[in-house]
């Protein structure tokens, strides 16, 4: 690809220029002069993070096996790119055409995290694209968004155009045709909004009750539905799966080959969004998963293979499907990586047989520190399962033990921390035993992060520990972890409450984004980035209440900002959850008995899995 | 032994792509084509491929050279046409062809590079072919700061014993350099270090990000390659 003079010029001023260049093995060029719908993928982080990201990959491969669409990857500039853009006057470009963004009929962002908010209006402003809808004529692009954050979609629906809910597999591309379609924005809009999956806000306006909850939302366009359900993709085996994946040129933070084996999880933890927005679980065939596996490797020349899903060890033919992935890998020298194993014996056969050499860290996710709390989160890991589990892994020469907590979780008290600093020193203390006194290089690390409610959970309703509160908490366990051989690490406050704000915001806190966006916040999931004292002066300026959005408990008849979005998983589910979570009983995995979420309503669950599962309990 | 050699250029967009993110696309596509290496012995095996030199980022390269050593053989026809049909843009594969009769690799047998640089003079220049040469190689040492290889500070060198040769044309308001450079690890220049120290000792004002840098050629110990 020729690029001009001052680009160029650009590109020897940055850091990793080879960000900015595309060019890649496998990604797609078209004549933008001979399709008929031109779409910028966009994804609000740098390339390295954007290209990771599975998604990506699925959406695009579509898109562009549609002789009709093209669609470009767009991510954000780093802020040194930035800087040089704004002084050169270079608006945000796409990497396949170097086209402006501005051009592309539809700009689509990816919402990941809801701490990467303020670089989409950042890349709104660095493509010459007027940050609000209402700002926003005919000539500029169609502004969608999708992805998890998406099921919250009101913190950004003054700037975004049409949000769209679930599986994307099949709805992105019936919008893009839709648009080639449409004469007009709003016949597009007005089009769209009638398929499952997608919200126009402006179709929408709530209205306020003085103490600040929503009072009602009123419907403006008539043709639009009342609650928007989530697109969801019934047959995941049938569902287009990307074999030519675009294979980076630099280093990025996973550069492999991956399959995912199935979609959504049964194990029903209460605080977890992705466990309950891409119910029901819905699994590849083996047979399939290997088949693209095989053409990953082959087209992409990768050293390494992984799975994607939320709980590996949970597809149903798992073993056969290790061993057999196993062989592929070893005949091809390839590495095969399984994340998130539940560690039984088997899991150690393999793990022995894939980590010969090196053996990474060994993870478990107790996430609380007490059976008593497990039980009110629904996670179901005993302190006897992860103690056989570190045993073994002791004797099989593991020498380093990571464990994932969460602060601040519901119903959580001191005790509950305590308990944090048990199960690490009774860790120390099976190594002892097992090691002798010295105990040898053994690790132990503990990892706590602070729980964000996040809506269509159990939680949804629940209240966040102020950051006071959380700084002392992890303070106590700084105290309580002081123990020789673990390393206690704990997730910053301020992105966390910030985090909850945007989790569960109304479309009022938009104003606080732009006003954080305009004084200069990019990049807030970047410790080296986010600048907690400029949030603070948006949050004053903008007359916003932190503690309304964060740490205030909301009543089951509030109506919540993203009551407008049904996840198909039902209203009175979440409360029965919340309800049995507040007296800290368990729900059974759904695999052991139908829990009733709802979800079977609309399609099928373990819809490819082998075996006999979720019958009524 | 297989031992093949390929000749490549690296133009365009693709020049911002550093050495290392070359060789890992270089490895996957042997693994694509199902050509296998043959690894190193020892506890952290690596595929036996190198550059003859690397390119240092932003650089343009025309004749650039990959070694690589196979545990099957090959026609070399056939290696150049299964590589070359799997490159990006901005990649192409000149030639390739057994590498016989040369002992330890490439890069220890390369001695010099040979470089053309291009700087954008406009105006802020009044001087004639003649006279920047004469300006340039008349000093009686040409003094740049040179990174150390030991103590990785910056120290003050004569590189003008590891100019080669130089000349210059002028032409469309452009500054030409055609240089020949040491390069290798006995003694070895970086066209950077030309670069300043020409800069300087014409009193031009130029951001490097004006300037660019081809290199043309790679030299080594043996006369015919």
């Amino acid at each position: 690809m020729l690029i001009d003079k001052e680009l160029d010029r650009v590109l020897k001023k940055v850091e990793k220029p080879a960000r900015y260049i595309g060019g890649e093995v496998n990604s797609v060029i078209k004549d933008p002069e001979q399709v008929a719908v031109r779409v910028g993928f966009a994804f609000p982080d740098t390339y390295e993070i954007g290209m990771s990201y599975l998604g990506l990959q699925i959406l695009y491969n579509i898109l562009n096996a549609n002789e009709e669409i093209y669609c470009e990857r767009v991510f954000a500039p780093a802020p040194d790119m930035e800087k040089i853009m704004r002084e050169e006057g270079r608006v945000l470009f796409t990497l396949e055409t170097f086209t402006p963004v501005r051009e592309m009929d539809i700009l689509g962002f990816t919402l990941q995290y809801e701490l990467s908010f303020t670089n989409v209006l950042n890349m709104l402003e660095l493509g010459g694209i007027p940050l609000r809808r209402t700002d926003r004529d005919d000539s500029y692009p169609v502004i969608i968004a999708g992805g998890p954050c998406a099921y919250n979609p009101e913190p950004l629906a003054d700037f975004v155009d049409a949000f769209l809910i679930g599986d994307g597999e099949e709805l992105l591309e019936a919008v893009c045709i839709a648009r080639k379609e449409a004469l007009s924005k709003e016949e597009f809009l007005k089009s769209i909004c009638k398929m499952d999956g997608v919200y126009v806000p402006e179709f929408y306006e709530p209205e306020y009750n003085d103490d600040g909850t929503i009072k009602s939302v009123r419907k403006i366009y008539e043709g639009a539905p009342d609650r928007i359900k989530r697109a969801v993709i019934s047959d995941i085996e049938k569902a287009e799966f990307p074999v030519n994946n675009i294979v980076p040129f630099i280093d990025t933070v996973h550069d492999r080959s991956v399959v995912e084996t199935f979609r959504g999880c049964t194990r029903g933890c209460r605080f977890c969004q992705a466990g309950m927005i891409y119910r029901p679980v819905r699994e590849r065939s083996k047979e399939t998963i290997k088949k693209l596996a095989v053409n990953q490797l082959e087209n992409t020349g990768h050293e390494e293979l992984s799975l994607l899903s939320l709980s590996t060890s949970d597809y149903s033919r798992f073993e056969e499907l290790a061993t057999e992935l196993m062989d592929i890998c070893s005949e091809r020298n390839v590495a095969l990586s399984l994340p998130s194993l539940r560690l039984d014996s088997f899991s150690f056969k393999v793990l022995q047989e894939i980590q010969k050499y090196r053996k990474s860290g060994l993870t478990f996710a107790p996430e609380a520190g007490s059976q008593r709390l497990r039980d009110i989160i629904n996670k179901n890991i005993t302190e006897d399962d992860i103690y056989s589990a570190v045993e073994q892994a002791i004797d099989l020469g593991w020498e380093h033990i990571k464990l994932y907590f969460m602060a601040g979780l519901p119903g959580e008290t001191y005790e509950d921390l305590d308990g944090i600093g048990e199960i690490a020193r009774n860790i120390m203390d099976i190594n002892f035993k097992k090691r002798g006194r010295k105990g040898g290089r053994f690790r132990v690390t503990v990892s706590v992060s602070n729980f964000v409610p996040k809506a269509h959970t159990p939680f949804q309703w629940a209240a966040q520990d102020t950051k006071e509160i959380f700084i002392e908490k992890h303070n106590y366990l700084a105290k309580k972890l002081h123990i020789k051989g673990v390393t206690f690490n704990y997730h910053e406050t301020e992105t966390s409450s910030l985090e909850a704000v945007f989790a569960r915001g109304d479309r009022r806190v938009g104003r606080l984004l732009e006003k954080a966006h305009e004084l200069g916040c990019r990049f807030d999931g970047w410790t080296e980035y986010f600048n907690a004292e400029l949030w603070q002066k948006a949050f004053a300026e903008t007359g916003t209440d932190i503690a309304f959005y964060s740490s205030r408990e909301r009543s089951y008849d509030e109506i919540l900002p993203w009551s407008i979005i049904d996840p198909l998983v039902s209203d009175a589910f979440l409360r029965r959850e919340n309800d049995k979570a507040c007296a800290g009983k368990v729900t059974p995995d759904c695999r052991q008995g139908c829990a009733g979420c709802g979800i079977n309503k609309y399609t099928e669950c373990f819809k490819g899995a082998v075996g006999d599962y979720g019958k009524e309990a | 032994m297989n031992r093949y050699v390929i000749t490549f250029s690296k133009t365009g967009t693709i020049c911002y792509i550093s050495h290392l993110d070359l060789m890992r696309m270089f490895q996957r596509t042997f693994k694509k084509a199902g050509i296998k290496l043959v690894y190193s012995q020892g506890f952290n095996p690596h595929p036996k491929m190198g550059f003859a030199q690397p390119l240092s980022l932003g650089y343009w390269g025309l004749k650039e050279l990959m070694e690589f050593e196979t545990v099957n053989e090959y026609d070399t026809e056939e290696l150049k046409k299964m590589i070359a049909s799997m490159m990006p843009e901005g990649i192409e594969i000149i030639d390739c062809r057994p590498l016989e009769g040369v002992r330890k690799t490439l890069a220890a047998n390369t001695v010099a590079a040979e470089y053309i640089i291009a700087i954008p003079v406009s105006e802020s220049c009044d001087l004639t072919v003649e006279e920047i040469r004469e300006r340039y190689l008349g000093q009686e040492a040409i003094v740049a700061l040179k990174k150390q290889k030991k103590k990785k500070e910056l120290a003050e060198v004569d590189i003008k014993p590891m100019i080669r040769n130089i000349e210059f044309a002028l032409c469309d308001e452009t500054l030409f350099v055609t240089a020949e450079l040491d390069s290798g690890s006995t003694s070895n220049l970086s066209p950077e270090l030309v670069i300043d120290t020409l800069l300087k000792c014409l009193e031009l004002d130029i951001d490097r990000s004006e300037i660019a840098v081809m290199r043309k050629n790679i030299v080594f110990d043996f006369k015919e390659f």
